[in-house]
């Protein structure tokens, strides 16, 4: 029940930006893939649809089971969609306002529970 | 008892008014606390990760434990067919159903994650005692709201007293619920006692009936309402009643635990060398809340007096709420046996610290203030009190 | 059209598209998680560990103290005081009554083989894996504290603060209770606890409970052993020697 639900507003919320394809804040090695011009989310459109489909299918999986592999990794998402302040070459907070996830998600008024917990930065030495 | 009628209240008086706004200011000032333990984390309350429920849960196990005794009356009168408390019954759901609230509102907001309700209401672990009582209470508010239906639905009172009968059964195994949450705490001396459960009975039917007589009261009072000596002589002496029973079951819940000898410990805390637990326990466990009232209720210098029985019934869920701090607070301090045999020098052990903040003290009295809220703003809007419950009115043997 | 998306057809093609993508990017390295776990983990493995107290140095305890800290990122918490502050091992000193002998060990979760804290939880947040480990799923923990009521080993803590920069594998939350996890991302990636890599005797031993050719196996058929409040019945996951 809850599972459809979550699909159902995915789908909503999906369909409010499906036409749009831009993201003025893809993160620092989103961009980059994207100007080489090879693809890494085979489409968009269902990514923005059903990312928190597929996270929550993830999560699932690792925590209860073990199974680890870096397919809907948060840890993935955060890697390529951080930004980085030019000024002190540091990681702006993928939850801080006008960055990548926060930014799409306030536009649509879906709270962003992920980084109560998570990890908003890629991890040490990724710098 | 067909002439018997209900009305509401008059809700003009400025009486009421100023009621619900110093009832509506303790409930936003909880609030606010809640807002301000939530935005920093509980590290600006008294608990820790020894002391692991603090005052909101003396509160709120307080008030769910009242909450079905508070139903008593009226189970009083449909289970057991006394006539006498029939008038009664409507209240006594309505103030069953509010003291629910009031507790429910006090356990989920002191949750470490209360945005998360949706999962504790969509994710079952039917292994556990608490999510049992989630059902539980959810069930309760539909049982007894059915239950009101059906009196006030003329059509229905036919079946009004079926539906009693379940509201009977259903709340006392809510309360063994409630009692059988500390059940399952094996390795907490304290809560190692099978009398757990029935205790919780016995205590909700006393803290329950003591809120009930209260609400009775004012609102008869302060609404010019006559209300007879039969009907409060009747409630006095069965309030006496209930506190005596849990007296009794204290005293056999203590004694058995005296004998097992690996629960000793822990008895020798609450009852001779606990400090402020000892303190509470005798002064205002026993003392303040067990036999003053009893004193005020049976004394033929005070029996009743409509004051001194209002005076006892406070005295019982001050009583009742300290009785409730020593179980829940006292029973975490001591700490548990890890090494039976072995003394800990270092690392873990020794009596844990607890002193309530404000936040959490505002909040469980945000509880108690939305429960009662309920009720008054409920009365005005529904016949729930019969216009007059005079003698003549209301005593069987008028009726005959 | 995406109504009629099968989610698993569309997991196979784009991991297809993933791994394609792991080597165009220039000067873009993606975390690869080499030799991780790509089967749900089984009921065939129990981990367990076993601490020797005569061989435990206080000066070990204090080291697996930090390990665990370093790993998982706990114990800078700014705000939370005294017994807020989380304790996911601690060193105890225990002296026993008749002998007077004095030992030191350290105290975690002992992944209970029938834990309290797991029948407890009203969520399922509070859960045991197949292979014998015992975690939080914080994604579903209410913060209700039934756990750390019922865990007879005082193991989990709450978080009584607002946290940042958490490792990447370990998030912890405000409002959520946590433990030890036994490392359980090491040992999915086929490594050892960093408690257990921190001391440099066999002190403590991690491994296999169910496997007869493993160390910890063959030590705990060897030696005197003892589980902590084995009354309980709890078939704890963490056994003592010497105790
Ligand atoms: S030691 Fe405590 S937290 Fe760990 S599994 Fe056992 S009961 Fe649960
Ligand atoms: S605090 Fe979290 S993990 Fe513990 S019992 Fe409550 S919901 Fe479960």
């Amino acid at each position: 029940m809850n599972r459809l639900l979550v699909v159902f507003l995915s789908l909503l919320v999906g369909s409010v930006f499906a036409h749009t394809n831009e993201h003025a804040n893809l993160g620092e090695q989103a961009s980059s893939i994207k100007t080489s011009g090879k693809v890494f989310h085979e489409s968009v459109s269902i990514i923005r649809k059903m990312h928190p489909e597929f996270l929550r299918h993830k999560r699932d999986k690792t925590l209860r089971q073990g199974v680890r592999t870096d397919e809907y990794s948060l840890k993935g998402c955060v890697l390529c969609h951080a930004n980085k302040n030019k000024t002190n070459n540091q990681y702006h907070s993928v939850d801080k306002k006008g960055q990548f996830c926060s930014d799409c998600h306030e536009q649509v008024g879906v709270s962003l529970d992920c980084f109560s917990c998570h990890r908003t930065i890629p991890k040490e030495g990724s710098l | 008892m067909s002439n018997i009628r209900f009305e509401q209240i008059e809700g003009k008086i400025l009486g009421f008014y100023a009621l619900i706004a110093g009832l509506g200011i303790l409930v936003l000032a909880a609030l606010g606390s809640v807002y301000y333990m939530e935005h920093h984390g509980h590290f600006v309350t008294g608990m820790n990760n020894r002391i692991v429920w603090g005052m909101p849960h003396v509160f709120a196990l307080f008030l769910i434990a009242a909450a079905s005794g508070a139903l008593n009356v009226a189970s009083i009168s449909s289970v057991f067919n006394k006539k006498l408390y029939k008038p009664l019954s409507r209240l006594s759901g309505l103030v069953a159903l509010s003291l629910l609230a009031g507790g429910l509102m006090v356990l989920v907001l002191d949750l470490g994650r209360p945005d998360r309700l949706i999962v504790a209401m969509t994710e079952y672990n039917f292994k556990s005692i608490f999510a049992w009582n989630i059902i539980l209470y959810n069930g309760f508010f539909v049982v007894v709201a059915v239950y009101l239906w059906m009196m006030f639905e003329r059509r229905m009172n036919r079946f009004s007293r079926k539906a009693g009968l379940v509201a009977f059964g259903w709340r006392l195994i809510l309360t063994t619920g409630t009692g059988s949450i500390f059940g399952f705490l094996v390795a907490k001396q304290a809560y190692d006692a099978v009398i757990m459960a029935p205790m919780f009975i016995i205590m909700s039917f006393a803290f329950g009936l003591a809120f009930f007589i209260l609400i009775l009261m004012a609102s008869y009072q302060w609404t010019n309402r006559p209300l007879g000596d039969a009907v409060v002589n009747r409630l006095s002496n069965l309030l006496g009643v209930f506190v005596a029973a849990v007296m009794y079951f204290v005293a056999v819940y203590h004694l058995g635990n005296l004998y097992l000898a690996e629960n000793t410990g822990v008895e020798n805390f609450i009852l001779f060398d606990g400090g402020i637990y000892t303190k509470l326990f005798w002064y205002g466990q026993i003392i303040l809340g067990e036999l003053i009232p009893m004193a005020l209720i049976y004394h033929p210098a005070t029996k009743g007096n409509r004051s001194t029985l209002g005076l006892a019934s406070v005295l019982i869920i001050i009583g009742g709420l300290i009785q409730l701090y020593v179980i829940i607070i006292g029973g975490q301090a001591y700490p548990m046996e890890l090494f039976p045999g072995k003394e800990i020098l270092e690392g873990y052990g020794g009596v844990a610290q607890y002193s309530t903040s404000l936040p959490e003290m505002s909040l469980g009295v945000g509880g108690v203030a939305l429960a009662i809220i309920a009720v008054t703003f409920l009365v005005k809007l529904l016949a729930f009190l019969p216009e007059s419950l005079a003698d003549d009115v209301d005593d069987p043997h008028h009726k005959g | 059209m995406s109504k009629t998306l099968n989610r698993r057809d569309f997991i196979k093609t784009t991991s297809a598209t993933t791994i394609g993508v792991a080597t165009i990017a220039n000067g873009i390295t993606l975390t690869t998680f080499a030799g991780t776990n790509k089967t749900p983990v089984t009921n065939e493995k129990r981990w367990g560990m076993l601490i020797d107290t005569n061989k435990l140095s206080e000066i070990d305890i204090d080291g697996m103290v930090s390990a665990c800290k370093k790993e998982q990122g706990w114990g800078s918490e700014v705000h939370s005081t005294g017994n807020q502050k989380p304790g996911w091992i601690k060193k105890l000193k225990v002296k026993d009554k008749a002998t007077g002998k004095v030992s030191n060990l350290a105290l975690m979760c002992q992944h209970c083989e029938e834990p309290p804290c797991v029948d407890v939880c009203p969520t399922n947040a509070s859960m045991k894996r197949e292979d014998g480990i015992v975690l939080v799923d914080k994604h579903l923990c209410i913060g209700c504290r039934y756990c750390m009521m019922a865990c007879p080993y005082d193991a989990r803590s709450f978080v009584h603060e607002t946290l940042s920069n958490q490792k990447e594998h370990m998030p912890r939350g405000k409002g959520t209770v946590e433990s030890c996890t036994m490392c359980v991302h090491k040992i999915d990636k086929g490594e050892v606890p960093a408690c257990v890599t921190s001391v440099n005797s066999d002190a403590v031993i991690f491994g296999d409970l169910y496997d007869a050719s493993s160390k910890i196996n063959q030590t705990l058929k060897t030696i005197q052993s003892a589980q902590i409040r084995a009354d309980l019945n709890l078939n704890t996951g963490v056994r003592y020697s010497g105790l």
